[in-house]
């Protein structure tokens, strides 16, 4: 295996050293990778592209430079580490606290994914006919409502990274991915229209594409989209129910609602005017936050998952963070900076996107943890409530407590059974609402895949999220429209 | 790097395109030189520079179409994508979307889009942090957050129908978010052009707004007049003006996707333009990626849909002409101006009677795009007004309604306008204050 631009990484991390930095991080970052995209099964294009290029992260005088260039030469590589260590020297009369990193057992390791299929070897006749027949299958599947349009899109990529620090970080990874998605509508022109947008991601090669077999679900979830226009009614919104939230909201709202605000440098303020800040404070580690059934983990060392890794981008090592732990809040994500500051250890969460940026503190493969009950379970001594499946619209605040999202497939329940279809139900409580009022979770724990949005400029990671399906007692509904 | 050694890139990987077999060749290669302050807990958090230097590639062979993105420092890469993309040709089908690639048309170059003192100025942008910093402390403020970007980019396009052009402009994006007590507020500020005054004004006002809403009480959600300020109202222009572009119509992630031009979608008092002949705003341009000199044209004038936004390809296959808002494949939007209506900020107030000031929002999704139910959620101040006057600030709310309802609900719009680019204003907008009646609002049941 062999790691271009290597030895410009070596240089560019002594090259700061010897202008006085304190600490030096070189990363070489490339992201190559391939796709096409269809409308209704007709092919628009293929494109073929990669982004590449050197990162530097200096401290000068306790201020944090960072700089970086896609021009590979020993002469451009220099020049971005002297540009970041420069305009970090400049602005350090401004930095009222030093920015230090914690001191970190780091890694000095080499790492591949490997793909079973390479995607490369597989012919675009097959990935464009892939579209072509989804489309068949799925323009076919209704008979009263019509499905108005369906884009689809298929990519494959792999990233490749090798990060060394003045520190002893020395770590060459790569990593293969694969996603496909879809947007489709269907239409009844007297009831509206009913819209569900979804993608699958993974690392690892083509294979997944038998895995994910959207050819399987896509035409019956197409037919029940139908029958959403046809014959859902209004869901209960004057009481409050019993809502059985599907795992794939629930995976999204850990995302959005203990991944996020348990980003230790979100705590601190850093992305203030970005991404926001948290309803979490240094000082509320092991304070309740939910029921004993509420235990949330990130883990970037999921096999095959979308966020996987085993080094951030600072050379830590990475392993599970339970960040809510039996209904208490346990443990923040962090990097080396803010965990300097919290006098604890990083947990290895920084990444960065591209070569164009710099590692924040990211999730990876954020899930609710299962519990032991059956679906059948979940729903028995329901009275009168709503089985949320699935969703489109959602938000949450900048500090991570109030939280919508809008139902798509969704059934009510009565007396412990799911009854018919109900349009547009809207979940909308708080972070500890949600939390606190869960009493149950079912085994089945399922994964979806997202690229979660952060920094400035914007850097989007591919993640995974999830969980099982959860019971939560009480909950008042809203509903769209 | 020059226009010549941009253009001699360009011209030796499009001569390298058309010597491996393809028919058409469209080469837009960039130069981009960039540095951004990014502000924490009133200091910098972060000092970040780029160089980047990139071709974006469009090839065509027998109504196929392929494309690669790559760095173009070993242009030897770059031909060996372009060379392994040759033989995919065969094995893809025809492009719904091809049309082949227009004559091109003269650009009538823009005025001003390159500010020697912002230039200057990134090569050390400190002295500007030190005005950002004491501008934002001016104020009874506990902290702020926010960044300050300043750039340079070089552009130029290539293409086998013998296009030849190239622009420079340069940008300011600044945006702050001060905090005080309860309250927030935040402003933003895009420009081709350094104006420190300019910077300073979004300090205050994203402080003042803190100040404004540092108490607050809760406010029943449910329907309300609304005075949109220029951060939202820039956002939420953005998803509508991005709407309007023909492949957001093709593939069902448009209110328009059941309208023409000539229909009524909106109330009479709005009027949106894409507007890349401004050149004060830092999407503009003279020059679209087809080779098509760009104009500024209405895409809601008076309350009626005038253009779907084109390239030559989708203008083909929906009918019609190009608007010259080419980007490689997709169309594009490259500025935004809203028409400013007649009333000053008291008389919008006015106007309102009663209601909410919603200062900032974020977080915009939709439910369903074809009939653009969305939620979105106001964030940093928002002001109670009552008999016309601001009379305390709200705690936590959304606005959850529909594009098409908000649109037709607009009853007057602020005679000055604000020039806003952030995070959630991603396409630059210039607009006033837009005040919306009966506006649905939403908050947590629990």
């Amino acid at each position: 295996m062999t790691w271009e631009y290597e030895d410009l990484v070596l240089k560019a991390v002594s090259h700061g050293e010897k202008l006085g930095a304190s600490y030096v991080e070189a990363r070489f970052h490339m992201v190559s990778g391939s796709g096409i995209s269809a409308r209704n099964g007709e092919i628009i294009g293929a494109e073929k592209s990669f982004s590449r290029g050197i990162a530097v992260r200096v401290i000068v005088d306790g201020s944090l430079g960072f700089a970086s260039t896609s021009t590979l030469t020993l002469g451009d590589v220099q020049a971005t580490v002297e540009k970041a260590y420069r305009r970090a020297k400049a602005h350090s009369r401004l930095q009222r606290r030093p920015i230090a990193l914690s001191e970190e057992r780091l890694g000095r390791a080499t790492y591949e994914v490997p793909a079973k299929t390479r995607p490369e070897d597989v012919d675009f006749q097959e990935k464009c006919g892939y579209h072509q027949e989804l489309w068949r299958n799925v323009s076919s599947a209704t008979t009263q409502a019509k499905v108005a349009t369906m884009t689809s899109f298929y990519s494959e990529g792999v990233e490749e990274k090798v990060v060394v620090s003045s520190d002893g970080a020395y770590v060459k990874s790569r990593i293969p991915r694969l996603s496909l998605g879809y947007n489709v509508v269907v239409s009844l022109p007297s009831r509206g229209v009913v819209q569900r947008f979804f993608s699958h991601a993974a690392s690892g090669g083509y294979e997944l594409i038998d895995k994910w077999n959207v050819h399987s679900y896509l035409p019956e979830d197409v037919k029940t989209f139908e029958k959403i226009l046809v014959e859902a009614v209004k869901p209960p919104v004057d009481t409050p129910v019993d809502v059985v939230v599907g795992s794939e909201i629930v995976g999204l709202m850990v995302h959005e609602s203990c991944g996020h605000p348990s980003e230790a440098d979100r705590i601190l303020g850093r992305e203030a005017a970005q991404a926001g800040k948290s309803f979490i404070k240094p000082e509320m580690l092991g304070e309740r936050i939910g029921s004993e059934c509420a235990t949330v983990i990130d883990d970037p060392t999921i096999p095959g998952s979308n966020g996987f890794y085993l080094y951030d981008d600072e050379g830590v090592p990475a392993r599970p963070r339970y960040l809510y732990k039996n209904g208490v809040i346990n443990e923040f994500l962090h990097n080396r900076w803010t965990a300097a500051l919290f006098n604890t250890r990083s947990n290895a969460a920084a990444r960065a996107m591209s070569h164009e940026g710099e590692p924040i503190i990211r999730m990876a493969n954020t899930y609710f943890a299962p519990g032991d009950y059956t679906f059948d379970e979940l729903v028995e001594d329901i009275k009168l409530g709503v089985y949320i499946k699935s969703y489109m619209e959602w938000n949450i605040d900048d500090e991570r407590w109030s939280q919508r999202y809008g139902g798509l497939e969704a059934y009510l329940i009565e007396n412990g059974e799911l009854k018919g279809l109900v349009r547009n139900p809207v979940l909308e409580l708080t972070t500890k609402t949600f939390y606190s009022s869960v009493d149950a979770a079912d085994k089945n724990l399922e994964f979806y895949a997202g690229t979660c949005g952060k920094g400035e400029p914007m850097q989007g990671v591919p993640v995974w999220f999830g969980g099982p399906n959860v019971r939560v007692r009480g909950i008042k509904l809203r509903v769209i429209g | 790097m020059s226009r010549e050694q941009l253009l001699d890139i360009g011209e030796k990987v499009e001569q390298h395109a058309l010597k491996t077999g393809f028919d058409e060749v469209a080469v837009l290669v960039y130069s981009r030189e960039s540095v951004m302050v990014k502000f924490a807990n009133g200091e910098p958090s972060v000092v970040q520079s780029w160089v980047d230097r990139v071709a974006e590639v469009y090839l065509a062979k027998n109504g196929r179409i392929l494309g690669t993105s790559a760095p173009v420092h070993d242009l030897s890469e770059v031909y060996r994508i372009i060379d392994s993309l040759l033989p995919i040709h065969e094995r893809i089908p025809p492009s719904m979307l091809y049309a082949p690639l227009p004559e091109p048309e003269e650009p009538e170059p823009l005025p001003g889009l390159v500010d020697r003192n912002l230039l200057k100025a990134i090569e050390d942008p400190s002295p500007i942090s030190e005005a950002v910093v004491e501008a934002a402390n001016r104020y009874k403020v506990d902290t702020f957050a926010g960044m300050l970007q300043l750039a340079y980019e070089e552009r130029c396009l290539v293409n086998s129908k013998g296009a030849r052009m190239a622009e420079d402009s340069t940008s300011l994006k600044v945006y702050l978010r001060s905090f005080a007590g309860e309250g927030s507020g935040q402003w933003s500020f895009g420009s081709r052009r350094l104006d420190v005054r300019k910077i300073e004004e979004v300090a205050e006002t994203a402080s003042r707004l803190a100040f404004e809403s540092r108490r607050q009480e809760d406010y029943p959600p449910g329907r309300t007049n609304v005075l949109l300020s220029p951060m939202v109202a820039g956002n939420l222009i953005n998803y509508v003006a991005g709407m309007a572009t023909a492949s957001s119509v093709m593939m069902g992630f448009s209110i328009f996707m059941e309208k023409k031009p000539g229909d009524r979608v909106a109330s009479e008092e709005l009027t949106v333009l894409d507007d890349p002949r401004n050149p004060e705003l830092p999407g503009s341009a003279s020059f679209d990626d087809e080779g098509l000199r760009t104009f500024s044209k209405p895409i809601i004038e008076r309350g009626t849909l005038r253009n779907i936004l084109h390239n030559s390809k989708t203008a083909s296959k929906m009918g019609g002409k190009s608007t010259g808002n080419a980007g490689i494949v997709f169309p594009r939007v490259w500025n935004i101006s809203v028409h400013p209506g007649g009333y000053s900020f008291e008389e919008l107030l006015s106007e309102m009677r009663e209601g909410l000031i919603a200062t900032n929002n974020w977080y915009t999704r939709l439910q369903n795009y074809v009939e653009g139910t969305f939620s979105t959620i106001l964030r940093d101040a928002i002001l109670v007004v009552k008999n016309g006057e601001i009379v305390g600030a709200a705690r936590k709310l959304r606005i959850a309604d529909s594009f098409p309802r908000i649109l037709e609900n607009v009853v007057a719009l602020g005679k000055e306008t604000y020039d806003m680019h952030w995070w959630e204003v991603e396409t630059p907008t210039r607009t006033p204050y837009v005040l919306v009646r009966d506006v649905g609002t939403s908050k947590h049941t629990a």
